[in-house]
Formats: structure tokens, C-alpha cells, sequence
């Protein structure tokens, strides 16, 4: 007589557990593919993602860095101490990845040279948090995320401490948006006053930017490289909180509207209209936070100083010429919205002439 | 009553366990013992991505931030005071009197003046911008240093591939150096530069990385730092002299009379043949990943023993690293060795500077990179503690010279020095592994009469290598340990 394989009692088991998986569905296994590539400045470019458990779950890791990098998944909780165990493998780690012999490690890439991309496949079945981390020596503490293997809503970000402080933190956005008065947080240790500038990299210029705000609704941005006004715009001044995050790489942005851009290219010319002069960036003085500029155009020294006419209707350019001994030409475009009038010399098509030896025009621009 | 009993004899047994323990567990000697590490209080809001630091000749420290500021801090009162604003990434400061500055920011050198006595500058004067700006982030630049005749000392960052470049950019546009990682596709990108009293600005040196930063030592020498990468097998700790190439080709297109070839291109033992090698090389991950500012011991004894010695910090590591250097064969190479303070110390350490004094005062950094933040102040409580004085070769192995008398039974334990050697590879991948590695077994030590010298016979000498000691419980009559206990020498040649 043969004897049955399971006993009655195992086999009922076996039954629910198989109505189990066939009729609670999230306990069906399932393959999920999740690119991360790396960012600048020691950063996942994914901080957070959700698997259901009992996942297949295959990252590739795309280096596009300058530095090398590899992911490590870990046991929940567990990020720290696979780094500090990655750390005190010395000089071994290179050989080894710098991933430690751990049953921490659930799973990780080589490490992979900037340019180069790895994918790596595991199987998540329980609920939890799971760390993934570069363990390279010394990027383990800031360059991580978290995959949560759940079913649920995951925290709202600003508060999720599985991912790193650059992710949660939205960092002090300047001013408010147009028609907003509200006092924005100073990203400083002071309170803002104003006239306010920053040298930072500024959309629509040269690299070395100038932008001034002269009031909190009215800024504009000199091109310290090129020496000459770029735009103006109303309604707020600057968000900085993506240039200064980590390497700097991302550009300033303007909160507001530009009602204003100098189209010609660079206005000034010197002594014929087609002259256009070679220009130096001198620096700049500052009258109680209102700056005046100094360039050179030839061997002719420049100082701007801009204000606001009344009412916000407008910038006034007030310049002063030294060594100007032969006419000097500044050059509008018509279609540029801004009527401008200077208190020397006239417009002709869109040309002002400025006599030589003139020692200082005051240059209107209405909006 | 029982319960009682037993917590007694619980209590009493745990009394003698703790003792013993900490007679058996304790350090037996402790960097924190001889130094004190203490954070400054920074102002409310204060995001302190140390840029640069300095002092005043009136004793006020100076600060610049990530975010701009540049801030003066007085010790006595406690206070931060604003001196300067707006600047785009200052990463390094020259302090010309108590109201006027020299800061290295991304687009220029500016001196930054006081010109009204009101402690707050108004004067923001371009020095020099004679220089390319492409707009990619990691375009950094460093300095100024001074020489003894007054010229200033920048370095400027090569580009990343990692990000593109700017529309509009600031220099003329070279794209020959763009294949390869790091690039110079605007002037004297990779390069030092001088800059003359004159006002002009003159390549002076090529070959750089991510040079964070510059530094000359007791003697006047120009040491520049560099960053673990492409070409860098390591990161390294360079003497710069006019006209040399120190490793990385990309700047090489703006040299005079080079060809019109892409750097990377040539061969690599045709580079190799060109180039200068550092003075020492940092071992990657356990003993630098990014090292930064080399200053040099100028408290006259008042930061312990090691006045007129170079340090380096370092971006990863919680302590400072005590360069060795000595003249082989017409060049310099030497040792290096971790400088540990305790461990309140922290990471990050971008910027060093010497106090009036004599204190060290490290100003922290991440810039997006690991590191961390604030300002910290270390001084010397004034006891010497046993640690390497110097390192030098000579023909047969090292003689190590150290700070107190050694006890002579472990001094001259041969299981008390550990050496290996292994060598980093010259390409233009990232970084290097370490080859040929090989224990190389001390045969024999001598100690000299005053027993502050070791001298250690090694097996095999070989140029091209660095020679990586670990030392074991090298000891005083007084038990002081060596705490110190790795130290790597960078042997680019041998003695005669």
C-alpha cells in the first residue's frame, strides 16, 4: 500500500496556501525595472521609489558622473552600518567594490566608471524600507534612497528621513511671486535689505552675471564679462536654491517677468557706428547698496549707475565717460517696448550720439 | 533580603569588571589628549559651506560662504559681522589689511575694500578675470597665494563632462581637449596661473585636475593639490615650478607650440615622458579621497612640534595630513602621515589657516560632495606626544625620526613595522587600483643613541612606488604610543 506523500493536514495547508496566492493578488510575483541614473554631487537621481512585496525588482545604474559610483540595497536599517563596514575594508575595497561580505547586502552593482551602467535583479518579499546606497569611500553618507516595498501611501518627502537632506529640504526660495508680499525667509544669516546682489549664474548672460534687485519687485542683470545691461524684469528678483545646491551647475532663476532684453548684442560703439569697442570689466562701488559699474570700452572709462524711475515705470541709466575723445554711439532697438531719452545729445533711428568729451548721460528707459 | 544580597554582590562584581576593563580597554594614548577641537558658534541661518578663511591683522577671523557671504567673526565678543556680499562660489581669500580682501570667486579675483571704515566693504574691484569661464560647474577656482616678491598664485578647475557648457560663454572656445572626461575648452582651464604686480595674468604651470587648492611651505615653495580622477591615479600633493605639466593633458592645448592634437591621444608614455610627477601621492579612500589647502606650520611651536612643517586637509578623513618632504635626486618627494586631532574632529575640511595664536582653525565644507559643515578651532594643550618627525630614505630603506625618546625593546621590534609597496598607474581612466603589491619584509633596525631615530633596512628598494608603513605599538619609556601609525612615502627615486 502506498502511503500518501502529505498527510491530510499538510495537504489542507497546501490547499489554502495555494487559494492564497491564486486570490490574494499582491502576493503574485511581479518584475519591475527601475533606472537611477547618478546626479552631480553625490546624488541619486531617484530618492524614493515603491515596489509591491514579492517583487522582481531590476535597477540598472547609469553613471553619468565624473566620479565612480555603485548601488547597494541593504536590509532595512541597515545603510549605515554597510558603509561603515564598506569604509574598514581599505584597501581591499577596491578589489571587493567596496561592498563588505555582509548579510546586510541584499544586493549591488560593480562600480561603475562615469559613463558606464550595470543592472542588477533581486526579489523583495517582505514589507519595509530598504536602503540603496553608494558605499564608495566617503559618498555612503549623503548618496543614498530608499525603496519602499509596500502597499501603502509612502510619508510626504520634506519629512521621509530614508532620503537624503538635499532631497527634503526645498531650499529658501528668494522672494515672493509677483503681486505676493509676503516676506520670504532670508537664506542668509541677516535680513534682506535692498538694493540686494548676487554674482551667480544667470539665464540669458554671460557667466560672469550681475543681478541686482533695487527693490524687492524690480531687478535686473548686468553681464560682468560682456559690460552691458542684458534684461530687467518686475515682480520679484531671484530663486537661488538650485545654483546653491551642491556644485553649483544649475542657473539661478528669475522670479518675475522680463519686460525688457538688449537685443543689439552690445550697445555702445566708438567714434563710427560700425566701431565696435573691446571692452574690460573694472568692478564695482557700492553707494548705500546701490551699485555703480565700472568698464572700459577701448581705453574709455565707464562708471553705470542704474536706479528706478518713479512710479516703477522704468530704469534710468546715469553713465559718466573719462578718456571719451571721440563720439560715442549707443545703440536701441525699436521694437524693444522702452522709450528712451537721454538728457545729452538726440536719437536718430534708435541711435543716440554721445559728443566726445561728454562727461556724463543720463539715459531714461520707460516701459 | 535575597534580592538585596544579590544586587551587592551584582554591583561590586560590576565595580571590578569596569576597572579592569578600563585598564585593559582603554587607548592607550589618545590624540584628544594632546589637542582640543572646539566648534564656533555660527549666526542663526548661516548655511556654512566654508569656502575660504583667514585672519585679519587686527586677530578678526574672515569667512566666505557658498552662499556669498563673507562674514568676521570676533573671538572675544563672540559676534559675526557681514563684510561682504554676492559673490558667485568664493573659494579662497588673501587678506591684505583689516579692511581689505583678495577673493577668488568664479568669474574673477576681486579686492574687496572698505573704502569708508564703516566694516562693511563698498568696493568690489576686478584684479584679473583674463581667464575663460565656459559656465560648466566645475570650473572652480582657487587661490590667491602670495610669493615673497608679491605675485599671486590662482588655479583654475578643468570642466566636467558631466554637465554641458554655457550658451554664451566668457574666453575663446577650443573644443580639442572635449573627448576624455575632464576638458579645457576656454583658456587656461587645468592650468596655474601668475599673476604679475603688473596686473598681468600668466600661464604658469599646466597639467591640473581639480587643483582645491594652493599653498607654499616654509621654504617658498608652491605646492598644489589634486584630485583623485581621470589621469589622477590617486590624489596627489604636487611642487608646481613655471613650465611644467603635472599629469592631466586636457590644458596642454593652451600651451605655446603644442600641436594641434587632442591631448588624449598621445600616447600614454609620451605623456608620461612630459609630465612631472608629484612629491607625494595620498592613498585613495583609507587615507585621502580629496585632499585640499596645504598651509604651513608658522606658530613657532605653539601648535606643538611640527613648526615649519606643511599640512594638508582632506575632504573625507576627520584629521589633517603632515607632509615630509625632502630633496632625491634633484626633486622632492617624501611621506605623508595623518595628523589626528580626537574625535570630535569632523569631515569635510576644505580650508586651514594658522591663528595669531597659534591655534589651527578648519573651515568645513560638502558643496554637494561628502564633507561636512561649520567652522572648527583646534589648539595645542601643550604636551608633546610620540609621532614621525621626518621620514627620509636613504640607501638601503628609511630612517624614521621621532618626536620623544623610544622605548627600546619595542622600537626595535620587527613586527612592529609593517611595509608594502604598490605603485598607481599613470591612464586616463578614473583613478587606479594598486599594483603589484608586495609585503617588503625590514631586515634590520638600528636605534640611535638618543633613541629618537630609527633607521630600517628593507629588502628591496624600488623607484616608482609608494612605500606604505603601518606601525604597531611603537612606545615611550613613559607609555606614550604612536597613535599616528600609517605613514606613506612616496618614493619617485632612489638615493645614489
Amino acid at each position: 500500500m502506498l502511503k500518501p506523500v502529505l498527510s491530510i493536514k499538510l495537504r489542507f495547508l497546501c490547499l489554502i496556501l495555494f487559494l492564497c496566492s491564486a486570490y490574494y493578488p499582491l502576493s503574485a510575483q511581479q518584475d519591475t525595472t527601475i533606472v537611477i541614473k547618478v546626479l552631480g554631487g553625490l546624488q541619486f537621481d531617484l530618492p524614493r521609489f515603491a515596489v509591491k512585496p514579492n517583487t522582481r525588482v531590476t535597477i540598472t545604474l547609469d553613471n553619468h558622473d565624473d566620479m565612480a559610483h555603485n548601488l547597494v540595497v541593504t536590509q532595512p536599517n541597515s545603510r549605515v552600518k554597510v558603509v561603515d563596514d564598506a569604509l574598514k575594508l581599505a584597501e581591499k575595497g577596491a578589489k571587493m567594490d567596496y561592498v563588505p561580505n555582509s548579510p546586510l547586502v541584499i544586493a549591488h552593482t560593480k562600480i561603475l566608471d562615469p559613463g558606464r551602467m550595470e543592472s542588477i535583479t533581486f526579489l523583495v518579499d517582505k514589507e519595509g524600507t530598504y536602503p540603496y546606497v553608494c558605499t564608495y569611500p566617503g559618498h555612503g553618507y549623503v548618496m543614498y534612497g530608499a525603496m519602499y516595498v509596500t502597499t501603502k501611501p509612502l510619508p510626504p518627502i520634506e519629512k521621509d528621513l530614508n532620503v537624503p537632506e538635499a532631497h527634503r529640504q526645498k531650499t529658501g526660495a528668494m522672494t515672493g511671486h509677483a503681486g505676493h508680499q509676503m516676506a520670504a525667509p532670508s537664506p542668509h544669516p541677516y535680513p534682506l535689505k535692498y538694493p540686494l546682489h548676487y554674482r551667480t549664474f544667470m539665464p540669458d548672460c554671460g557667466p560672469a552675471a550681475i543681478a541686482v534687485a533695487l527693490t524687492e519687485t524690480e531687478s535686473y542683470c548686468f553681464d560682468a564679462g560682456k559690460c552691458y545691461l542684458r534684461y530687467a524684469w518686475s515682480g520679484g528678483f531671484v530663486d537661488n536654491s538650485e545654483q546653491w545646491k551642491g556644485n553649483g551647475s544649475k542657473l539661478t532663476k528669475i522670479v518675475g517677468d522680463v519686460y525688457w532684453r538688449d537685443n543689439t548684442g552690445f550697445p555702445f560703439k566708438v567714434g563710427t557706428i560700425d566701431n565696435t569697442p573691446e571692452v574690460h570689466f573694472k568692478g564695482y562701488h557700492f553707494t548705500n547698496r546701490l551699485p555703480t559699474f565700472r568698464y572700459l570700452l577701448n581705453t574709455i572709462e565707464v562708471k553705470e549707475t542704474l536706479t528706478l524711475l518713479p512710479n516703477g515705470a522704468g530704469l534710468s541709466r546715469t553713465f559718466t565717460f573719462k578718456n571719451n575723445k571721440q563720439s560715442l554711439f549707443f545703440v536701441t532697438k525699436a521694437d524693444d517696448g522702452i522709450t528712451y531719452k537721454s538728457s545729452v545729445g538726440k536719437f536718430d533711428n534708435g541711435i543716440l550720439k554721445i559728443p566726445a568729451g561728454t562727461q556724463k548721460v543720463t539715459l531714461t528707459m520707460k516701459k | 533580603m535575597k534580592t538585596i544580597r544579590y544586587i551587592i554582590v551584582f554591583a561590586i562584581a560590576l565595580l571590578f569588571a569596569q576597572n579592569s576593563f578600563a585598564k585593559y580597554y582603554a587607548p592607550k594614548d589618545s590624540a584628544a589628549d594632546y589637542y582640543s577641537v572646539e566648534n564656533i558658534p555660527l549666526p542663526d541661518g548661516l548655511i556654512a559651506e566654508t569656502g575660504a578663511i583667514g585672519f585679519m591683522p587686527d586677530g578678526r577671523f574672515i569667512a566666505c560662504f557658498h552662499r556669498g557671504e563673507i562674514m568676521t567673526y570676533n573671538r572675544k565678543t563672540k559676534k559675526w559681522k557681514l563684510f561682504a556680499e554676492g559673490l558667485h562660489d568664493p573659494l579662497g581669500i588673501l587678506v591684505v589689511n583689516d579692511r581689505e580682501i583678495l577673493i577668488m570667486q568664479r568669474p574673477e579675483l576681486t579686492r574687496i575694500r572698505d573704502t569708508d571704515g564703516d566694516g562693511v566693504a563698498d568696493d568690489y574691484e576686478t584684479v584679473t578675470d583674463d581667464f575663460g569661464l565656459s559656465g560648466n560647474y566645475h570650473e572652480f577656482a582657487f587661490g590667491p597665494v602670495a610669493d615673497k616678491q608679491g605675485n599671486l598664485y590662482i588655479a583654475l578647475n578643468l570642466a566636467s563632462n558631466g554637465a554641458g557648457i554655457r550658451k554664451e560663454i566668457r574666453g575663446k572656445y577650443d573644443s580639442l581637449s572635449r573627448p576624455g572626461r575632464m576638458y579645457s575648452c576656454v583658456p587656461y582651464r587645468g592650468w596655474i596661473m601668475k599673476l604679475t604686480k603688473d596686473g598681468k595674468l600668466h600661464p604658469y604651470a599646466v597639467g591640473f585636475r581639480s587643483p582645491n587648492s594652493l599653498g607654499f611651505d616654509a621654504q617658498g615653495r608652491l605646492f598644489v593639490s589634486d584630485n583623485q580622477g581621470d589621469w589622477l591615479g590617486t590624489s596627489k600633493l604636487f611642487h608646481v615650478e613655471e613650465g611644467k605639466f603635472y599629469g592631466h593633458p586636457a590644458g596642454l592645448i593652451w600651451k605655446e607650440d603644442f600641436p594641434r592634437v587632442v591631448p588624449i591621444t598621445l600616447p600614454v608614455a609620451k605623456l608620461d615622458s612630459m609630465r612631472t610627477k608629484e612629491s607625494f601621492q595620498f592613498p585613495h579612500g583609507y587615507f585621502a579621497n580629496s585632499p585640499t589647502q596645504p598651509i604651513w606650520d608658522n606658530t613657532k611651536g605653539k601648535f606643538g612640534p611640527f613648526a615649519g612643517q606643511m599640512i594638508v586637509g582632506d575632504m573625507d578623513h576627520k584629521y589633517v595630513m603632515r607632509i615630509l618632504p625632502e630633496e632625491v635626486g634633484g626633486a622632492l618627494q617624501g611621506a605623508c602621515i595623518p595628523m589626528n586631532f580626537g574625535s570630535k574632529m569632523r569631515i569635510g575640511n576644505n580650508r586651514l589657516v594658522f591663528a595669531p595664536d597659534g591655534s589651527l582653525w578648519v573651515g568645513q565644507n560638502d558643496h554637494g560632495w561628502a564633507g561636512s559643515r561649520g567652522i572648527q578651532h583646534i589648539s595645542w594643550k601643550g604636551k608633546t606626544h610620540l609621532d614621525i618627525m621626518a621620514m627620509n630614505l636613504t640607501k638601503t630603506g628609511f630612517d624614521l625620526t621621532f618626536t620623544l625618546p623610544l622605548n627600546e625593546e619595542a622600537a626595535k621590534d620587527l613586527a612592529n613595522y609593517k611595509f608594502k609597496r604598490f605603485y598607481y598607474e599613470y591612464h586616463q581612466a578614473y583613478g587606479s587600483k594598486q599594483f603589484d603589491v608586495q609585503d617588503v619584509p625590514v631586515k634590520s633596525i638600528k636605534l640611535s643613541a638618543d633613541r629618537k631615530k630609527v633607521s630600517l633596512e628593507l629588502a628591496e628598494m624600488k623607484a616608482g612606488y609608494v612605500y606604505e608603513l603601518r606601525t604597531g605599538d611603537i612606545k615611550t619609556n613613559d607609555e606614550k604610543y604612536l597613535f599616528n601609525n600609517l605613514i606613506c612615502y612616496s618614493l619617485n627615486k632612489l638615493r645614489d
